[in-house]
């Protein structure tokens, strides 16, 4: 199910094509915004059909694909209730149809439709079965909410196949169930009721090992927990549900598979780590600690230049779930048995410069990290002067989009720690850095530059004369100007209490 | 080698092919953590009339920061991640929307240009508000600050004088009142053109050193700046094009028609100083607008250059 790979086939388009496509993605990206900020962002997936590998919507050349008419689905309709023999074949008619919105639309009005689809996917006839669940999928995957509802008919058999032996029928019916789950609060209501957390559950026992099925599975999982009522009804059923183990598992990829299962668990394991319930559960079973581990593994692939296309999809949520857990335990002792290779800190540098220039926001949430891990540690901040990413914070203070102001963030941790530290974060070059950062436009950049700045020059003389020395008074004389008190303030400490070198009388 | 091409530090690459051994957390020597914070005085100190600590002042704390699965900072990773579930994902090319370098801007109230380089920032700096006095070499943002520095600071003649006459000049351009005394002046510049309370004034000549703060609520910011003991260059760099630089920042002030509306700066922020609209007059007397510099810098400095 690992899809990045088969998607370039569409941007063989050339030319008009090719531009066509890239505006109309641009479009969907912005209607993906939009909808995350309307706090509506959901999607559905489409699980391809080995007979159909052209078969992507809108795209249809088929002389097949000439849209019936409302008689020709009914007529559809009632052969299927007849029965016999032809089930099978009308059922991949209707299957086809479908795959038409308006088609989809007409179906489900249809008197008894519905009860018919279900009744063939709880039949004995095996292909049969198949067939009604591709139908089923298809229509799961509408946009049309009144669509999706009426599928929820067929969900106890849906989740009773679960447990089935077939691998891919149990993967069409996990997709299936993990496009209905955003529909609305009801349906998962009924999905909770229905115990479709349990059915996961089996479903990862009796299918161990097949990472199909995982996928789909976390897929599921995932659409469930990013749901709005997730942290209150769903979160702590599945923390004690015996699933976050089989997640932890799923981190590894496989070479062969690829690693569209880990990015599903990875999902999972984000949206849990957020969650405001407690966190020892994942703690305890080594969330910290596998995705440290997991992040030292991947910064060294894409320090090499090893890694593949949509990498980014894995190292993203897991620096989520770095992030969070870190803020979330309450003491060094549990932070340092679990996260205690240095090496992770090279890795969120890596992350950092690497991913500058095509996802800087993943370079961010890469700091975001490192902050929660020096913020109250002396040891990582230790870690952070000793492995030489100092030098590598400095290159990253030009950089806008909230990359800087974690980088400030980070420096102002160690520099909090005191003398010691003031000294070394001085003698990596921090002082010119700061000269800089000083003079840019965004308002609270030159804030934490300020708090930086005054952390350092107080820590020792020596500091001080070498910020001085370093024409930097004159920086913040610049200060003095600026219409912002809070920044003016600030600005005229640090220089009342820097050193004087020699007055001529004033 | 791999470490160029991809423009990575080699810190990090040493780093990461260390033996694991080495790169444990329990052997990194852990420095020494200072017992009490050098930073954070209770002591409060007395920055002119402003009693402040520095524990009040400096609000930077270390800590740990959590986010929800809504928060904005994680949309671009969620969309990312939906475009995939939705077969939007392509290669990566397609994808790309580099990390833009920070603008800088003039951090003088009243000027608050864009710059898209430091150099670009330096060179405006310099040609625009370092006016340095000779004597002390302190830097004031423009020419006719410069002067009144010259004047009150330098002069000798100036203190005998001002015994007698009216001598201390109102900072704001275009005010032409005097008055005998700084304090005087002060009050004036407080009660007529809104500077802000915390502005300090002249402290005498004596040990301590001490800031004057910029008036920041007009435009045309009246001020001194305390000495400057470092070694600051005698003479301004760079050339100033003047009547381009005129149009130029007259432009990104919003030099309207209306008399007394040229407020800006103030309270706001500098992102708002270039589009704010006419905000009420804050003060009694209106600065004419037509005191709009022919030369060079920014609304309520007096243009040209002080040569040295």
């Amino acid at each position: 199910m690992w899809r990045l790979k088969t998607v370039p086939h569409k941007a063989r388009l050339q030319g008009s094509g090719l531009e066509e496509f890239k505006l109309k993605r641009r479009e969907q990206e912005r209607a993906l915004r939009q909808a995350r900020r309307d706090r509506q962002l959901v999607s559905k997936r489409v699980l391809l059909h080995e007979d159909e590998d052209d078969a992507f919507e809108g795209e249809g050349t088929m002389d097949t694909c000439i849209t019936p008419t409302s008689d020709q689905v009914v007529k559809l309709l009632h052969g299927l209730q007849a029965g016999g023999e032809k089930r099978t074949t009308l059922c991949r008619e209707l299957r086809r149809a479908l795959r038409d919105l308006k088609v989809q639309l007409i179906f489900i009005r249809l008197e008894n439709s519905m009860r018919v689809v279900v009744s063939l996917l709880s039949g004995s006839d095996a292909q049969c079965r198949v067939e009604a669940g591709k139908c089923l999928h298809t229509l799961s995957h509408s946009p049309h909410p009144e669509v999706g509802m009426t599928c929820l008919l067929a969900s106890p058999y849906l989740l009773t196949y679960l447990s089935g032996q077939s691998a891919k029928f149990t993967e069409l019916c996990l997709y299936t169930l993990g496009n209905l789950c955003p529909e609305n609060e009801l349906v998962r209501e009924k999905l909770l009721a229905q115990g479709i957390i349990p059915a996961l559950h089996h479903c990862l026992q009796n299918h161990g090992g097949n990472l199909a099925v995982l996928e789909a599975v976390a897929f599921a999982l995932s659409q469930l927990l990013q749901a709005r009522d997730a942290e209150q009804k769903i979160i702590p059923l599945v923390l004690t549900s015996g699933l976050t183990s089989h997640l932890m598992a799923g981190l590894n990829s496989d070479p062969e598979y690829g690693i569209g299962a880990s990015i599903e668990c990875a999902w999972c394991l984000h949206y849990l780590s957020c969650s405001e319930t407690d966190s020892s559960v994942l703690v305890n079973h080594g969330a910290l600690s596998r995705c440290s581990s997991l992040m030292v593994t991947l910064g060294g692939a894409v320090a090499h230049g090893e890694s593949q296309d949509g990498l980014e999809l894995l190292i993203w949520p897991l620096l989520r779930c770095l992030g969070n857990l870190l803020a979330r335990c309450d003491t060094c002792e549990e932070v340092g048995a679990c996260v205690n290779d240095c090496r992770l800190l090279a890795a969120l540098g890596v992350f950092a410069q690497s991913y500058l220039h095509t996802h800087p926001a993943l370079g961010r949430e890469a700091l975001w990290v490192l902050n929660n891990l020096t913020a109250d540690s002396v040891v990582w901040c230790s870690a952070v002067l000793g492995s030489g990413l100092v030098p590598v914070l400095i290159q990253l203070m030009p950089f806008s989009q909230g990359i800087n102001s974690m980088v400030l963030r980070t420096l102002g941790n160690v520099a909090y720690k005191g003398t010691a530290f003031c000294l070394q974060l001085v003698e990596a070059g921090v002082l010119p850095a700061l000269c800089a950062t000083l003079k840019m436009a965004d308002a609270e950049v030159v804030t934490l530059s300020l708090e930086v700045l005054h952390l350092l020059v107080a820590s020792s003389p020596q500091v001080a004369e070498g910020f001085v020395q370093l024409k930097g008074v004159s920086v913040l004389e610049m200060m003095l100007f600026n219409s912002e008190e809070a920044l003016r303030l600030r600005a005229s400490y640090i220089i009342d209490h820097l050193p004087q070198p020699g007055v001529d009388g004033c | 080698m791999s470490v160029i091409m991809l423009g990575l530090h080699p810190n990090l690459i040493q780093l990461l092919e260390s033996d694991p051994e080495k790169t444990h957390i329990d052997a990194v020597p852990v420095l020494q953590r200072d017992t009490e914070p050098k930073h954070l005085t209770t002591k409060e100190v007395r920055c002119s009339d402003l009693v402040t600590d520095s524990k009040s002042l400096f609000t930077f704390r270390a800590q740990k920061i959590r986010l929800s699965k809504d928060h904005e900072h994680f949309e671009d990773g969620d969309v990312h991640r939906h475009m995939y579930l939705q077969d939007l994902a392509t290669s990566v090319a397609e994808d790309a929307q580099p990390a833009k370098v920070g603008e800088f801007r003039c951090h003088i109230s009243g000027c608050s240009q864009l710059f898209d380089c430091l150099e670009a920032y330096e060179h405006h700096y310099s040609a625009l508000h370092r006016h340095v006095c000779s004597t002390c070499r302190r830097s004031l943002p423009s020419a006719r600050l410069l002067d009144i520095h010259i004047l009150e600071w330098h002069d000798s003649l100036f203190q005998i004088m001002a015994q007698k006459q009216t001598m201390y000049q109102c900072l704001v351009e275009g005010c032409d009142l005097k008055f005998s005394s700084r304090m005087q002046r002060k009050d004036h510049l407080i009660k007529t053109h809104s500077y802000p309370a915390d502005f300090r004034f002249d402290k005498t000549k004596k040990n301590k050193r001490v800031k004057e703060k910029a008036a920041a609520r007009q435009t045309n910011t009246g001020m001194e700046v305390c000495e400057e003991e470092g070694d600051e260059p005698a003479s301004a760099g760079g050339t100033q094009s003047e009547m381009g630089v005129s149009a130029e920042t007259c432009e990104s002030m919003d030099c309207s028609q209306n008399p007394g509306s040229g407020s800006e700066g103030g309270r706001t922020g500098p992102e708002e100083a270039l589009t704010t609209t006419c905000q009420k007059p804050r003060y009694a007397y209106r600065v004419p607008h037509s005191i709009c510099f022919g030369q060079g810098a920014v609304r309520g400095f007096r243009g040209g250059r002080r040569k040295k």
